[in-house]
């Protein structure tokens, strides 16, 4: 480990001509630094429901840049504590008395995690790189890296998210909030479902006729689910707006690198309650459960033939998208995560239980030390094992088909 | 303490010059006894000289604020400093203090511009060695300049943001 800065410095005595030559440490200097968090009009700050281990979490905004910081309750006690009047050594003692240890890479951490989101009263210091000291690759590696680099960030943004979401939901967006909207939404899925069981004994024939034109059905089903993938995340961003929050962002991406989708920054609902926030993870879904319904009940009305065929078709895969969206075992965050994540108040579970894997199997061995946080991250995780385990079982028929095609 | 002809026969910007070259040179300086403590040229002072240090040991230092500098640098018997006082009118970059009683050997601009009028030759010699140095102390500034930002950001706990350091959410 490298030496810590020194500095020489020269302190003049009031006396002409004598000085004294100092050494100042940055450890020391570190230790009695000030860190003053930016005035409370920049920024605020909102309790999280009791977590697993029974402490609070709490979501920090920086109302200036929009960001956002997620703080445990021992981040949150030193943020408190970052008000430019007390030093680190004094916070750490004051830490030490709260919590009974203390260990001066929690600071360094949070302080690290505030930089980046500029929150401490500071200006920006240097934005380190930290590839410069790493060999040089050869030109195939350094391909390979540019393009699974422009392929994970590959996305685009809708520009003034904000402001497009407000004006959609006061001309007309807040219908779909009321309980009414609601209520009906309900009904109507309830009579899809006894309908598609009536249908469902026309399975056959809808094959039949999906059979003879595969690629017009493919074609206009995919589009079918893009289009309502649009639609779920405006509705999700709407029901943001709906409880006076902001939307950060709209767009698509490729979620953790490899799912493209579309996708609504919803950061800001962390600001309500839990009851909003599970309210927007399920706006999402309901609008796939509704048209679904819609096409089913229209194939029920439909005379028989390929219209009604495809319709029966786009009903049940909005369904199936629905029910895909709302499981929260696979390992990505989709709105069955996010109500999950809400649930348990856990907003960071998925890391937290990936975190685990490479100690897991010092973890299992000493299971009775574990922590109930720690159990439900273990018990996210092997129900992600478990269920990707059986996905694959499910479609290795078709894996070998694949393979056996090309 | 080392008499001025063999004295020069270690400083740096000398070190080309041959015996009779540095007998001119030593004619040149001006000797001055300094006792600990005292200042040799502030900041902004006017810059016209050049000094030798013939014994005792100097601090080069910058104002910070207040009454406190940062030391940048020390010079000890053999050592020179203020050569930029022989090529530059601008006034002193840094304050020159003695840390201990001293002896100086002061060559003064006007003297320099005679041996570049008078002995060509000599004064190329003077000013390659001083090219080079010159780079040597540019390089340690960069170190010290590294140093110093290195200090600030330990001083303060910066380090690079953490992985998933902000917080969010996205909807899909």
């Amino acid at each position: 480990m490298t030496e810590p800065a020194k500095l020489e410095l020269l302190a003049r005595s009031s006396d002409a001509g004598g000085f004294q030559i100092v050494e100042v440490n940055s450890l020391h200097a570190y230790s009695a630094y000030k860190p003053s968090r930016l005035p409370q009009s920049h920024w605020e700050v909102t309790p999280q429901p009791k977590g697993a281990d029974g402490m609070h979490q709490f979501v920090l905004k920086n109302l200036r840049q929009d960001s956002y910081v997620l703080l445990n309750a021992n981040e949150y006690f030193l943020w408190n504590h970052f008000d430019g009047r007390h030093s680190l050594e004094e916070i750490g003692r004051a830490f030490h008395l709260s919590f009974g240890a203390f260990d001066y890479a929690v600071i360094r951490q949070l302080l690290a995690k505030l930089y980046s989101c500029d929150l401490l009263e500071s200006k920006r210091l240097l934005d380190l790189q930290l590839n410069g000291a790493t060999a040089p690759d050869s030109r195939w590696t350094s391909r390979f890296r540019w393009n699974l680099r422009r392929w994970c960030t590959m996305s685009f943004r809708v520009p003034h998210a904000d402001r497009l979401c407000s004006v959609i939901y006061q001309r007309g967006g807040f219908l779909l909030f009321h309980p009414f909207t609601f209520y009906l939404s309900l009904a109507a899925a309830a009579c899809a479902m006894i309908v598609a069981l009536r249908l469902g004994q026309n399975a056959g024939s809808f094959a039949y006729f999906l059979k003879a034109r595969p690629w017009l059905i493919s074609g206009l089903t995919l589009a079918t689910l893009v289009a309502v993938s649009i639609l779920h995340v405006l509705v999700h961003a709407l029901a943001c707006k709906a409880h006076g929050r902001r939307v950060r962002e709209m767009g698509f991406f490729l979620l953790q690198g490899i799912v493209p989708t579309f996708y609504a920054d919803v950061t800001d609902i962390f600001m309500s309650s839990r009851r909003a926030r599970i309210a927007v993870d399920l706006a999402g879904p309901m609008v796939e459960v509704v048209l679904g319904s819609i096409a089913i009940l229209s194939a029920h009305a439909a005379s028989p033939g390929v219209g009604q065929a495809l319709l029966f078709a786009v009903g049940l895969a909005l369904w199936e998208s629905a029910l895909i969206n709302l499981y929260p075992f696979n390992f990505l965050e989709m709105d069955g995560y996010n109500i999950l994540a809400d649930l348990t108040a856990m907003p960071m579970l998925r890391q937290q239980a990936l975190a685990l894997i490479p100690n897991l199997y010092d973890r299992l061995c000493n299971v009775r030390s574990m922590a109930r946080a720690e159990w439900l991250q273990l018990a996210y995780l092997m129900l992600c094992l478990i269920s990707v385990f059986i996905y694959v079982i499910v479609h290795i028929d078709g894996l070998k088909a694949l393979l056996h095609l090309t | 303490m080392q008499p001025v002809s063999e004295l020069l026969k270690n400083v740096s910007f000398c070190q080309d010059l041959n015996e009779s070259a540095r007998s001119k040179l030593g004619a040149l300086l001006i000797s001055r006894k300094i006792s600990a403590g005292a200042v040799i040229f502030r900041e902004l002072d006017e810059s016209d000289c050049l000094y030798i240090v013939q014994a005792g040991s100097i601090v080069i230092s910058k104002h910070v604020q207040d009454q406190v500098d940062i030391v940048l640098t020390r010079f000890h018997a053999g050592d020179f400093f203020g050569e930029m006082g022989l090529f530059d009118t601008s006034p002193r970059s840094a304050t020159a203090q003695t840390e201990t009683d001293s002896i100086l050997l002061r060559l003064d601009r006007k003297a320099f511009q005679q041996i570049f009028s008078d002995e060509p030759e000599m004064a190329a010699r003077i000013c390659y060695r001083l090219v080079t140095v010159f780079i040597e102390r540019l390089r340690a500034t960069n170190d010290q300049a590294r140093e110093a930002i290195r200090w600030g950001l330990e001083a303060t706990g910066f380090s690079p943001a953490p992985e998933h350091a902000a917080f969010g959410r996205r909807s899909t």
